[in-house]
């Protein structure tokens, strides 16, 4: 084994904050434990090649995935918030999804034809009657025209197109199955959303009048309710709830209440499956919040188990009151890593607390214990490549923030079904779950702001998360490295729960 | 098997109260295979479940298809009054052994049964349903003559029904059985109880009225298993340069790339003859996909399988699939350990599967981390060869095998041995052929000569670090070749 020209260990306060046992000297120094390595390969045949100790870690193979998934439900029954959420799963897992929107698409072509001949086409409630058979005709070529965009789109290489659109005939369901089944390796799914709670319906109704919907732009609030809720009879004139045996589809009564799932087959088609069963629409909040400052973020180290300094310490004797500001008596699960520095900070916290072991940091193999400066000494060329990648640099016998993502599902999947939940990470951790909160890039992910001695409130909504921020005035010191080169407050897209009209901007 | 990741007094997890799954269908639907597949999913995630079976019942206490009336298994009308009190003591004393689980603190009953009438789901639903458990009908239909054939034969005329019968006549006893049955056979149509239907095993699931984690974590299962012949194959990765060391994810040492080559070898070799004995000898569509873990050593062993004479082979790199971690005893012997953490030690030596180290993951932390992979193992389609580490592998093989938690520490995987595990509708078959002599197969000192030996292991650690050396080893479906 070799153990040669390895600095010695530093076991200080950490070894015996762990161990109970009393030994006179610290154990050897030996190989895989704290300080730099630099093997050689000796491999009789070359290994893939490699700068320095970590790895780029490459995505998952998702080409065999061709999915269209097509939407039918009346308006106002949450399609687009069901489609909206699916695709920041799926995104977050890797897959390329995008949605077709046939509003959206009806809107800016509204749009385009105005400003070409100068005539406003009329789009309320009577262009959506049945019996107006040009403007059906019309809307059908709008749907074809967009499922068309859908399916070029996945020649181009994505795995899941959203149509996302009322499809409320048996008629119109079947011609997305024949011209879908004329692609090789596609495949369709319906995804019905069926809702009859009124009071679910009458939020998402007034939810449309007031989000800035185009379609309204020039009508009171009073005339839009009117003539939204005359569409949704035209449409419920001619809707035809599915119950073809023949097509593959999920049928989600009142969010995730009650699921039918018919004809599903596929590893990615019944994650699906399995996640929008786990949906609910209850209103609640998810905290996050680093654990307080650890001694190891005073001393500029990363990974380790420290325990907090003292200013970390008086962060966890303020959080039960911070926490009580914001929920009073409703009740909330702590989740913690296994890490001392997050369960010293929920301590104080009188709640029901769960220790979750995938929701330790980042783990940064050979790397942990040292300083950004050391690393930097160490290991020059791996210093600039995790730079260069964050997301995928995967540290030598560590993790890579994709790994993260990978060990963190089945949190996501939990937080998903829970209520109210305050999460005590770590500043990877958190990242990754903020990144599928908000939908953001894998580039963006690893240089999300996550200040410390910072609760962080998340409130799902219908089309994002609204989010607020209370910093507690104890100092901390500033543990974000933002990318070189980059300005230090690099422009990540504010959060936001408004519906996005696209093309309308 | 797996304790869970949190527990509650009342010892019912997910909230989800209790459940009696009904098992629908006529004789040779695959009903006894779903119901051991969920029972082994449902344990591993600690839900205390147990399948109560309707046939092993009455074997039991009236004895096999010799011991019973003529009238038996034909319709209602034409049974004589004795036979029928037979039958209605059989069906009371096993819906009291049901009722019995679930008063011993059983959350999950899983009756197979055929249940094949409305009027007879109705009553065992009322009653259960009274006693404020959840009922959930699971019906297996098949179509497939072929499927329902090769069910017979795999398996009915090997049950103790048969035992002694001409093969034949026991597959002509046995279709006028199902027969029987169809005559007044009644699908879930009902939509009274919340039912899952599947169909052909997995090729269809309809599913009504689910409700909560629980039960759709029983469905996304049920979406995910099948029934179509496949071996599992399983081998360590060849030894590194530097074993023993986590951090160090060190490259194969020149005796792991010759492993790597002598495992493609040996597994191709045995691939093809269990094909042939499948005769799919001649069907090319067949793929080996080959699992490893993030770790180099892993990942390189699987290298040979994508240069020719192999072809149609997928290697898929899973990073939940590293070898558990060892965190502050990560490149200490166990001897080290003993030393310098002694009481951490005696506490990990006590109790191996639920301790965990500083920093470390315990086996139970690893179970937990390979969950996603066990559904996406029984969602896998081809021959599937995984290429792991000791900690890793034994994990899956109890699991598949259904070996208690606190066993898995010590299942045996040594380098060189090639695991073949073929599903079956009772549960797995599995064997073990040892392959190889040569370097890190029994201590990493011991690279040259000291081979052979068959079976003498030195006192070194061959496993790649200290969790993974545990003593009072168990082994697993061993022959040699």
């Amino acid at each position: 084994m070799a153990t040669g020209n390895i600095p010695q260990l530093v076991y200080s306060d950490d070894w015996s904050e762990h161990s109970s046992s009393r030994v006179n000297s610290p154990p050897p120094a030996v190989f895989g434990a704290v300080g730099p390595i630099r093997i050689a390969s000796q491999a009789s045949t070359p290994p893939r090649s490699v700068v320095g100790i970590g790895n780029k870690v490459a995505k998952p193979d998702y080409s065999e995935a061709k999915i269209v998934l097509a939407m039918v439900g009346l308006p106002a029954r949450g399609k687009s918030y069901l489609s909206n959420k699916l695709m920041r799963y799926l995104k977050w897992l890797e897959y390329d999804v995008k949605v077709f929107n046939v509003g959206q698409l009806r809107r800016s072509r509204a749009r385009q034809k105005a400003q070409r001949e100068g005539v406003r086409e009329d789009h309320t409630a009577s262009w959506f009657s049945h019996s107006n058979s040009e403007a059906t005709r019309s809307r059908d070529q709008l749907a074809e025209d967009s499922l068309e965009m859908l399916i070029h789109w996945l020649k181009q290489g994505g795995n899941v197109g959203i149509h996302d659109a009322t499809n409320s005939t048996r008629s119109r369901r079947a011609k997305i199955e024949s011209r879908v089944a004329k692609e090789k390796g596609m495949s369709v799914i319906f995804l019905e959303s069926v809702c009859d709670d009124p009071a679910i319906i009458a939020a998402n109704v007034a939810l449309k009048v007031t989000s800035g919907d185009p379609d309204y732009k020039d009508m009171s609030r009073e005339e839009a309710k009117r003539d939204f809720l005359r569409r949704i009879k035209e449409y419920e004139a001619v809707y035809e709830t599915i119950t073809e045996p023949n097509l593959s589809y999920l049928r989600i009564i009142d969010v995730g209440d009650q699921v039918s799932v018919c004809r599903i087959h596929g590893y990615l088609q019944s994650r699906i499956a399995f996640y929008l069963m786990n949906l609910h629409l209850k209103p609640r909040s998810i905290f996050f919040s680093r654990h307080g400052e650890s001694q190891f973020n005073v001393e500029g180290k990363i990974g380790g188990d420290s325990a907090l300094s003292p200013r970390g310490m008086k962060y966890a004797r303020s959080l039960p009151d911070l926490i009580a500001d914001n929920i009073g008596d409703a009740p909330l699960t702590v989740w913690t890593s296994t890490l001392q520095r997050t369960i010293q900070t929920a301590q104080h916290l009188t709640c029901t607390k769960l220790t979750w072991k995938s929701l330790d940091e980042l783990d940064a193999g050979v790397c942990d214990g040292m300083t950004y400066e050391e690393i930097e000494k160490a290991y020059p060329e791996d210093f600039a490549n995790r730079d260069e990648d964050k997301f995928n640099y995967r540290y030598r016998g560590g993790e890579s923030y994709r790994d993260v993502v990978v060990r963190l599902e089945p949190v996501i999947m939990e937080l998903e079904r829970q209520e109210n939940i305050l999460i005590i990470g770590h500043q990877a951790i958190l990242r990754c779950l903020y990144a599928y909160f908000h939908n953001l890039t894998q580039a963006d992910l690893p240089y999300i702001k996550i200040p410390l001695h910072t609760l962080i409130k998340i409130t799902p909504k219908a089309y994002g998360c609204d989010e607020e921020r209370y910093a507690l005035p104890i100092g901390a010191v500033d543990t974000h490295r933002p990318k070189p080169g980059t300005p230090a407050h690099p422009h990540l897209p504010a959060p936001t729960s408004a519906r996005e009209y696209f093309g309308e901007r | 098997m797996v304790a869970p990741l949190y527990t509650t007094d009342s010892g019912l997890l997910f909230h989800a109260g209790k459940i009696l799954v009904v098992t629908v269908g006529l004789p040779a639907r695959g009903k006894t295979h779903i119901s051991r597949a969920l029972e082994r999913y449902l344990r591993w995630m600690g839900v205390k479940t147990q399948v109560v079976s309707l046939g092993d019942y009455r074997r039991k206490v009236v004895g096999g298809a010799q011991k019973l009336p003529p009238d038996y298994f034909t319709i209602v009308g034409e049974r004589s009054k004795s036979t029928l009190e037979l039958r209605a003591k059989v069906q009371g004393g096993c819906e009291q052994q049901i009722m019995n689980y679930f008063d011993g603190g059983g959350q999950v009953v899983i009756y197979d049964a055929n249940n094949g009438t409305v009027k007879a789901r109705q009553a065992l639903a009322e009653k259960f349903d009274k006693a404020g458990i959840h009922v959930i009908m699971l019906e297996s239909v098949c179509d497939n003559v072929k499927l329902i054939e090769r069910n017979i034969r795999s398996v009915k005329i090997s049950s103790p029904d048969y035992r002694g019968w001409d093969p034949d006549k026991a597959v002509a006893d046995y279709w006028s059985r199902i027969r029987d049955h169809e005559k007044h056979y009644e699908p879930v149509e009902e939509t009274t109880w919340p039912f899952i239907r599947i169909i052909n095993v997995g090729e269809l699931i309809m599913v009504n009225h689910i409700r909560g984690y629980l039960q759709s974590r029983i469905v996304f299962f049920l979406m995910n298993i099948h029934n179509r012949f496949r071996t599992i194959y399983f081998a360590r990765s060849g030894q590194s340069l530097i074993e023993h060391s986590y951090k160090a994810d060190s490259d194969l040492s020149p005796g792991g790339w010759e492993y790597a080559e002598k495992l493609k070898e040996f597994v191709l070799q045995r691939r093809a003859k269990s094909l042939k004995e499948q005769g799919l000898e001649n069907n090319k569509e067949r793929r080996l996909v080959i699992w490893t873990s993030a770790r180099r050593r892993s990942h390189h062993t699987a290298w040979p399988f994508l240069s020719p004479p192999s072809s149609n082979v997928k290697v898929v790199e899973k990073p939940q699939m590293s070898e558990i971690n060892p965190g502050v005893w990560d490149g200490l012997t166990p001897d080290q350990v003993r030393k310098y953490y002694p009481d951490e030690w005696e506490r990990f030596v006590k109790d191996p599967y639920a301790y965990r180290a500083p920093r470390a993951e315990s086996y139970h932390d690893l179970c937990v981390r390979l969950e996603p992979v066990l559904v996406e193992l029984e969602r896998e389609q081809e021959d599937l060869l995984i290429i792991g580490h000791a900690s890793v592998i034994r994990c899956l093989l109890a699991y598949l095998i259904g070996l208690p938690a606190s066993e898995i520490p010590a299942i045996e995987i040594a380098r060189g041995d090639l695991l073949e595990v073929t599903p079956t509708s009772y549960g797995v078959h599995s064997q073990a052929f040892h392959f190889w002599d040569g370097p890190g197969r029994r201590g990493d000192d011991d690279d040259e000569g000291g081979g052979g030996g068959g079976g003498v292991k030195d006192e070194k650690n061959f496993y790649e670090n200290y969790a993974e050396d545990t003593k009072g080893k168990r082994k697993i479906g061993y022959q040699s070749v």
